[in-house]
């Protein structure tokens, strides 16, 4: 039943079927499965996935959609976990989201998603995220980095705002910053103090394995 | 009477059939009734409750009858005129005529590495002179072209493009809308006695945030004609399918038709398809692609139908990072495809990758390429002259010449185009000269451009009045928080600078 239900979890992600992920994670759950062996098997699954892409044989339509089933699913197990005191094991914590003002998802989305491929516990906080609540959600989550995106250059200056807030919070020191988006360029991204940059999202996913030291 | 611009004289091209059209027209009207439009604005949700659309007030939602849609299409003029500064700039929009508009993008490149890079002020108020300069250029688009320039605060981008514009060009122009930036272009519009055309921006899929709506109050109140814009990416925030995207597109443009008509019924507007296939790799637009232009054609034709002049961005755009082979194909297809199908707006000259970057040099590229789309646009006269019947008999077989005849002299200066810079010469010709591009000659012509042309200036009293606008809108931004004390003191160094505010 056990290796069923794990193989079920799998196959929901590899099929793009956030339902099935949700009923297959529930059923887990019921089975008294370990939640964490779970977890892993939906990473697994999502770095497959990201491999997929990296080498070209899956797009973006996949990658999004095997990232939905296994956001599905999480919830379902982050609870049992919790329930249980057991700690996730995970490269770190991410918490990533797209400048106030800019409503841009898509970049965003790829990196969170192909973060959590590489093993990170990821916190994907939306669009038009204010300085403030990026802090939040960074205290939260004891967030170990924070990913910063924006695409409009009208909106690139609100990354210099979330750091600020960093500061003035005395977090900055304990929470690396990774910016990227259309408007970004590396010059901005040592202008603003970030620790790192990168163009795109695969690239995006193995700086933050380099910034927290994996 | 308009005077520039040219006017297609045959039939545009159309690829879908009455039923398909129909198809498509139903179910956006569906959508618009069934699932509504999500609108963050309180004033305007009030206003559509009033007139019979229903409202979720806990969703923001706004759903609109089909029959009030249907009234509302047909307020909207099917022509308006768009004053420039200088009243030999106007333009007739909507009906056959097609004009061809700056292309914008958010930064310059780098000639040698071609890579992306900010521009200076002197360069913006440069580009603005290419602007000015390029004949077949008849319309200037928001921004200044470029999104900004070294040191300027983002906030202040809209308002002192607005003013590069009207102090370089006599052009008619258009502004957008950021962070209330619309009161000020109205104020700047209204001390050259100029008409701007307005933009509200629509946030796909089927939203309207707040500052848009704000803007089309502001603007429609104030009497300007208004475009309403929406780009939704086929496959991210809209339907992948071209007749999808078509439906989710069309919805969130008539949705704005509906407020803008119920704020002041008659007010002339112009819609906007600035949809593109979603890059499934690098998860960008697919600038330049055939998709693309598929979607302008369909939407060409289907609003044309509801006789509402239309405006098609992705003419211009292209994904190439250089002035290339790739570059060249994309705008040109996107160029013809769209005025042969009858677009009334081709934003073209200047940009390159999208609207990450443009290069004046484009411009003057381009310009050469509006000049050839608009011949063809001219279409082929056939009369006993042209026909030239009793000449053909007359000159026979060989020995028989044509070139000394005086109807060649007549028409060949009417059948083609004298291009500005492209490369036209002999192979020894081209040898003895330098071996040069299309791009050199746009480089000579650039700089001749900068050197010579003198645009008709403001007035002495019209300048002042932009100045003190300009002046109004920092105060306003700096008081709101919007220019820090860091940006302050950058963009100071310009506004003091002996140069302001050309360099």
């Amino acid at each position: 039943m056990k290796r069923m239900v794990l193989g079920g979890l799998a196959e929901a992600v590899l099929a793009y079927d956030p339902e099935a992920a949700t009923r297959w994670a529930r059923q887990a759950v019921a089975e008294g499965i370990d939640p964490i062996e779970a977890l892993n098997v939906l990473t697994d699954a999502i770095r497959q996935v990201g491999d997929g892409f990296e080498t070209g044989e899956l797009f973006l339509p996949e990658l999004v959609g095997a990232a939905g089933a296994m956001q599905a699913a999480m919830p379902v197990l982050q609870e049992q976990i919790d329930r249980s005191g057991a700690v996730r094991q995970s490269l770190g914590v991410i918490v990533i989201g797209t400048v106030f003002g800019d409503i841009h998802t898509i970049g965003k989305t790829m990196v969170a998603t192909l973060c959590a491929a590489e093993g990170f516990e990821v916190h994907d906080i939306g669009v038009n995220v204010t300085a403030e609540k990026f802090v939040d959600c960074i205290i939260a989550t004891g967030a170990d980095l924070v990913a910063i995106s924006a695409l409009m250059t009208m909106t690139v200056p609100e990354i210099r705002k979330v750091i600020r807030a960093l500061e003035q919070k005395g977090l900055r020191d304990r929470v690396k910053v990774m910016v990227g988006g259309g408007g970004v360029t590396e010059t901005f991204a040592e202008q603003v103090g970030a620790d790192g940059y990168d163009p795109t999202a695969p690239g995006a996913a193995k700086l933050a394995r380099k910034l927290v030291g994996k | 009477m308009a005077m520039n611009g040219f006017v297609r004289k045959f039939k545009p091209l159309e690829i879908l059939t009455e039923e398909q059209v129909r198809a498509i027209h139903l179910a956006t009207l569906d959508v618009l009734e069934t699932t509504g439009v999500r609108m963050e604005h309180k004033g305007g949700l009030k206003l559509l409750e009033k007139h019979g659309c229903k409202v979720d007030w806990e969703q923001n939602r706004a759903r609109m009858p089909a029959g009030l849609v249907e009234e509302c299409l047909a307020k909207v003029p099917s022509q308006f005129r768009l004053r420039a500064r200088n009243p030999k700039n106007d333009l007739l929009m909507g009906g056959d005529r097609v004009y061809f508009q700056t292309f914008a993008g958010m930064q310059s490149i780098d000639l040698e590495t071609w890579e992306p890079r900010p521009p200076t002020r002197k360069e913006n108020y440069d580009a603005v002179l290419v602007q000015d300069a390029c004949p077949n250029l008849h319309f200037l688009s928001t921004y200044t072209p470029w999104f900004g320039w070294k040191g300027l605060p983002p906030v202040m981008s809209i308002p002192e493009s607005d003013a590069s514009r009207l102090r370089y060009s006599t052009k008619a122009i258009e502004t957008g809308s950021s962070y209330d930036s619309e009161v000020f272009a109205i104020m700047l519009a209204q001390a050259v006695g100029a008409d701007v055309l307005g933009y509200m921006g629509g946030s796909p899929p089927l939203t309207w945030y707040e500052n848009a709506v704000e803007a089309c109050f502001r603007l429609v109140g104030a009497g300007f004609p208004l475009q309403v814009i929406s780009g939704n990416t086929m496959g991210a925030n809209g339907p992948a399918s071209i007749a999808g995207s078509t439906v989710t597109n069309n919805a969130e443009l008539m949705s704005g038709i509906v407020l803008a008509q119920l704020i002041r019924p008659g007010t002339p507007m112009m819609v906007m398809d600035f949809c593109f296939p979603q890059n499934m790799r690098g998860g960008g637009p697919l600038f330049g692609d055939i998709g693309a232009f598929l979607h302008n054609v369909v939407f060409n034709q289907i609003w044309r139908s509801y006789g509402i002049p239309t405006k098609t961005p992705p003419a211009g755009a292209s994904n190439s990072k250089q002035i290339d082979y790739q570059c060249g194909y994309e705008k040109a297809m996107g160029a013809l495809l769209n005025a042969l199908s009858g677009t009334n707006v081709i934003p073209l000259q200047g940009g390159l990758n999208g609207e990450l970057t443009r290069h004046p040099l484009i411009s003057i590229l381009d310009d050469d390429m509006a000049a050839m789309i608009g011949r063809f646009l001219n279409g082929v006269e056939v009369t006993d002259e042209s026909i030239a019947l009793d000449l053909i008999n007359q000159v026979g077989p060989i020995p028989g010449f044509y070139l000394d005849k005086a109807h060649t002299r007549n028409w060949w200066r009417k059948e083609q185009v004298m291009t500005s810079v492209a490369d036209r010469l002999t192979y020894p010709e081209w040898m003895r000269t330098g071996k040069k591009s299309a791009l050199d000659y746009a480089k000579e012509r650039m700089e001749q451009i900068v050197g010579t042309h003198k645009p008709e200036p403001l007035t002495p009293h019209q300048e002042q009045a932009v100045e003190d606008i300009l002046k109004e809108a920092r105060d306003y931004y700096r008081k709101k928080g919007l220019i820090g004390e860091e940006d302050w003191q950058l963009y100071l160094e310009q506004l003091e600078s002996p140069g302001y505010p050309y360099a």
